[in-house]
Formats: C-alpha cells, sequence, structure tokens
C-alpha cells in the first residue's frame, strides 16, 4: 500500500519549501482574482487600480474584487485549520469542521434571520445571526455533553444537534415555499458564496486572524492530543486547558467562515488530508499549512466558480471535495 | 521514603481501597488475572484516572502536582497504543521530551538502545505491535521520569527484547528509578524484586516474589498449579 495517511509523499528535504511554495501560489491567485470577472483587467490596469491610478480599476478593484479575495482567504484558512483542530480533537482523520453542529447552527440562524427578514434590514444581521446560531449550537453540544465532555458523547452530541438544526432549516424553508424571493435568498446562502462580499465581511472575518494566532502555538500539544487524552496528560499536557482551546478555537474559526460565506463543505476535510500526505502528521507543521492552504484551496474554487459563469463556492468545493472523500474511503485499511 | 504511596486508592467497581508503597530503586511487578485492576492501578499511580483516596509521589499529593511537573515525575507506558496519523518513530520517542521542552535529549541513543535507529523513519502505525512495544518503552525512557509505569510491557516482545527490556529495567532501578510494570509471565515475574497481587480488584499480597509465589496463592489467585519441574531456562548471552 501506498502511503496512506501514513508515511508523507514529499522527501524530507523538500517539506520545508511547502509553505513558500503555497505562498507564491496564492499570491499568483491573488492577482489572477484580481484581473477576472465581469470586466477583465490587464495587468497593468490591476496595477494601475491598486494604486488608485485609474479611477473605474480602482473601484473595481478595491471595492469589488479585493474584500471577496480577502473573504476567501480568510474563509479557506479557518474552515481548514478548523478541519486539522477537530481531527487533532477527534484522532479522526476524517473529522470536519461541522461535526458538533457548528455549521448548522450557523445555517439555522442565517436561515431563521432571512425567513423573519432581519438579513434585509442591516448588512451586519445576517453574519451576526449565523454566528448566533453557531454559537448557541456549540453551547448545546457541551451541555448535553457534560461531565467531563468525553469523545464520543461529544460526537453523539453532535450528530443529535445536526440532526435537529437540520430540521429547523428545513422546516423554515419549507414555511416560505410561497415566498420565491425569500427562499430564493436562503437558498443562496445554504449554497454557500463569496458574491457581493464587502469591506464589512472582511471586519466580520477579523476574528480569525486572532483565532489563527493563538492557533499556531498549539502544533505541539495537539500532536500529543491526537495520541489521546491518557498519553498526552502522562507525556505532560494540560488536557483540560488545551481541549478548551482546540474547541474553542475550532468553533470561533467555523462560526466566523460560516457567517461571512454561508454554508461550505470539505475544505476542511480535503486541504489537512493532502497537506498530512505532503508534510507528514506533525502539526506544528501543519497548522500554519493548512491555514495558507485553505486559503490557496478556496480562493482556487472561488476563481473556477466564476470562470465557470458563476457556479456556487460550496458547489465547487463539495464537487471537488465529495469525490476525494470517496476515494479517502477506498483507500481506508 | 516511598517513592510512590497509594492510600485507599478506589475506582468503584475496578480498583477497591489498594493502600501500597514503592520504594526507590526497584524493580516491582504487578500480577494478577485478567480484570483483576492491573492497568487501573497504573493509571491511578500515573495520575491519568482520577480515583478516590489519596496517590503520593515524592510524599507530595499528586493533585498539587502541575501536569509538566507530573510527566517529569513519571512515565507511563499503555499497554497499547492507537495511531491515527503516521508519526516518524523517531518522532514519537521525541514526544517524551515535551516536557522538557522539546529539548530531543537522549532520543537518538534510546533509539538506537531498543534497536529502533533503522525504523527511525518509519510510520509508527506500519510497525508490528512487537516493534510499537519498543516504540512506547523508548518514549517513557527518554522522558528520563524517576517513576516509570509500564503496562505489560513484555507481552507483544519476542524473547530476546523481554530480556533486554527487563536488564534495562534492572539498570534503571539500580540508578534510583523506581519500574513498576504490569506481567503475566511468573517466571519472569520471579525474577523482580517486589511482586504485588491484584485479584478482584483488591491487593492480596505485596512482598519478595518467593514469599508472594506460593502454591497456595497461584492455586487460589491464578487458578493454576506450581510445579519445580525443570524448566527452560532464557538469558542473554
Amino acid at each position: 500500500m501506498r502511503a496512506f495517511h501514513s508515511g508523507m509523499i514529499l522527501p524530507a528535504r523538500l517539506i520545508r519549501f511547502v509553505l513558500p511554495a503555497l505562498l507564491v501560489i496564492l499570491a499568483g491567485l491573488v492577482l489572477v482574482a484580481l484581473a477576472t470577472g465581469d470586466m477583465p483587467l490587464s495587468a497593468a490596469r490591476v496595477w494601475a487600480g491598486l494604486r488608485h491610478g485609474d479611477s473605474v480599476a480602482a473601484t473595481i478593484v478595491w471595492q469589488m474584487r479585493m474584500p471577496r479575495i480577502l473573504s476567501a482567504i480568510l474563509v479557506g484558512a479557518a474552515l481548514s485549520s478548523a478541519g486539522l483542530v477537530m481531527q487533532a480533537y477527534f484522532r479522526n482523520s476524517l473529522a470536519n469542521p461541522g461535526l458538533l453542529g457548528v455549521s448548522s447552527g450557523g445555517a439555522a440562524g442565517a436561515v431563521i434571520a432571512i425567513a423573519a427578514g432581519w438579513a434585509s434590514v442591516s448588512l451586519w444581521f445576517l453574519p451576526l445571526s449565523a454566528i448566533a446560531g453557531a454559537v448557541a449550537a456549540t453551547g448545546g453540544v457541551l451541555i448535553l455533553a457534560r461531565h467531563g465532555a468525553s469523545t464520543e458523547r461529544l460526537l453523539l452530541a453532535g450528530v443529535a444537534l445536526n440532526a435537529l438544526l437540520g430540521a429547523v432549516t428545513s422546516y423554515v424553508l419549507s414555511q416560505y415555499i410561497g415566498l420565491y424571493e425569500r427562499n430564493a435568498q436562503i437558498l443562496f446562502w445554504l449554497l454557500g458564496g463569496l458574491e457581493d462580499r464587502t469591506w464589512e465581511h472582511v471586519a466580520i472575518a477579523l476574528p480569525i486572524v486572532a483565532a489563527a494566532a493563538l492557533l499556531w502555538p498549539l502544533g505541539r500539544s495537539m500532536d500529543l492530543m491526537s495520541l489521546g487524552v491518557s498519553e498526552a496528560q502522562s507525556l505532560g499536557v494540560d488536557v483540560r486547558r488545551v481541549r478548551r482551546q482546540m474547541l474553542a478555537l475550532a468553533t470561533v474559526l467555523t462560526a466566523v467562515a460560516t457567517a461571512v460565506a454561508g454554508a461550505v463543505g470539505f475544505v476542511g476535510l480535503v486541504v489537512p488530508h493532502i497537506l498530512r500526505l505532503l508534510v507528514g502528521p506533525e502539526h506544528r507543521r501543519l497548522v500554519p499549512l493548512s491555514l495558507v492552504g485553505g486559503a490557496v484551496f478556496v480562493l482556487a474554487c472561488d476563481i473556477a466558480g466564476r470562470m465557470a459563469g458563476g457556479l456556487r463556492l460550496g458547489i465547487i468545493t463539495s464537487l471537488i471535495g465529495a469525490p476525494f472523500f470517496l476515494w479517502l474511503l477506498r483507500r481506508l485499511p | 521514603m516511598n517513592f510512590l504511596d497509594l492510600k485507599d486508592a478506589t475506582v468503584p467497581g475496578r480498583l477497591d481501597n489498594v493502600t501500597l508503597g514503592l520504594p526507590r530503586g526497584k524493580l516491582i511487578g504487578l500480577v494478577g488475572p485478567n480484570g483483576a485492576g492491573k492497568s487501573t492501578l497504573l493509571r491511578v499511580a500515573a495520575g491519568i484516572l482520577p480515583a478516590e483516596g489519596s496517590v503520593a509521589w515524592n510524599g507530595r499529593l499528586l493533585a498539587g502536582i502541575s501536569p509538566l511537573e507530573r510527566a517529569r515525575c513519571t512515565a507511563w507506558v499503555p499497554q497499547e497504543a492507537h495511531f491515527e496519523f503516521g508519526f516518524s518513530v523517531r518522532s514519537v520517542v521525541a514526544q517524551g521530551r515535551y516536557a522538557h521542552g522539546d529539548d530531543e535529549s537522549g532520543v537518538d541513543e534510546t533509539l538506537a538502545r531498543f534497536g529502533l535507529a533503522a525504523l527511525a523513519g518509519r510510520p509508527v502505525n506500519r510497525l508490528s505491535g512487537g516493534e510499537r512495544a519498543r516504540v512506547l518503552l523508548a518514549r517513557a525512557i527518554v522522558t528520563e521520569a524517576p517513576l516509570q509505569l509500564w503496562d505489560e510491557p513484555l507481552a507483544p516482545l519476542d524473547p530476546r527484547h523481554r530480556l533486554e527490556v527487563l536488564v534495562l529495567a534492572r539498570e534503571l532501578a539500580q540508578s534510583g528509578s523506581t519500574v513498576f510494570l504490569s506481567l503475566h509471565d511468573l517466571s519472569l515475574a520471579s525474577s523482580l524484586d517486589i511482586l504485588a497481587v491484584l485479584c478482584e480488584t483488591r491487593l492480596r499480597a505485596i512482598g519478595s516474589p518467593g514469599e508472594i509465589l506460593t502454591p497456595d496463592l497461584l492455586l487460589d489467585v491464578f487458578g493454576v498449579r506450581a510445579s519445580t519441574a525443570p524448566s527452560l531456562n532464557l538469558e542473554l548471552p
């Protein structure tokens, strides 16, 4: 059997080039994303727009494309690193950020906000309702799984909550079947996407930067947590504190990403997996790589979706993610 | 002073009022039938399973010791380990230095000592059971913790590696550490300094192997009849 979530396929001497390579790819993708769209811009006009030398180009670059690009980068980094954290937490490479109901809580919150008409009152209401829903869902899981919150209990509570919140979302959706416009808005949101993102959305996504910074030093502890609680504890990890931190950070990252981009699937599963195959399982390496790798994946998917005539981000990531997941299942020992 | 003191340690249904003290510099065996509570006792002693009663290391109550300091005082080898992710053998052994700021001190020497140098780059989830058991032992040794708690470290090992591990354990004890290990092989157990016998979650007896491994106790606790007929005796060349 070839390397499957065990060995790495890159020779050790190449591993340190992965992060610079990803950063170069990300920079390239940013330039491509600035130039492509309904109104294609030449490299010269992008440059002029960036320096405010060309007012039309400047508007397109700074008001339309840049917020969307930054949203894609932040959302990708958040979902991918949240997936990495969940996989270490549950010691399962198939864990994903939505496992504990954070995403479906966010979806339920957003759908209720749209259905109730709050979303049209202010730009801030939809994302804030999504965050409120996500946080409520996590709170629900933690309460359901109290008393030390064993892994199995957390998982089962997550399964139950996901089902419950899915039902809430479907119920709301079914109640507005006649109201085409609101239903379309809900559906639009549930498909996940980065259209019309503004600087306000970038501002909403800023907690992702803080969470990523807090995640950075946890890499080594996550290595040990992935061995199991007893082993981590015997090797000196403050298990209760690190578990709390991991859950809190994964929740914030997922909730904020969901609030900004809607329900975007599979990023948190695919990106950490590919990176683990490339560079091995050590989280000190994987944390920075998953942040940048997730940004690259989501930005590339968003560009691909735009080029394919406005295919939604959530559809593209799943179109790539789901076949990968099936391939993975087939390769499981 | 004892290195480890358990007083009325109780885990409901798994361990019942166990009081014992383990002196410094001894090689101590823990024997008992399946389900007697050996793993539970070792986990309680390692401070990773909360228990009623008290656990003290070197006279200090376990509850008052920080996680990092605990890891520098004691090393625990689990009976079996599940590695979801394929860390290299070397990086698993180096995890033993987490509580020492990941300084990697002694990692390569210990790998060599356990015959693992050639496997250092191999993913740990692609090793045989015996190789993995040696990796876990190497990680425990690398911690340099003076209290070593090993849960059936010998069971997956071949005869030669068993003897090597016992020699190593003896060296650790001679250098002042306390090695407390559970095992099923009573003839190996008879070569240790002290034996503790657990039976049905209670401490049945503790003392030198000569006092403990009497025909009566063997029949009563293990349901086996002892004979002193000539047997195969293995030692390192």
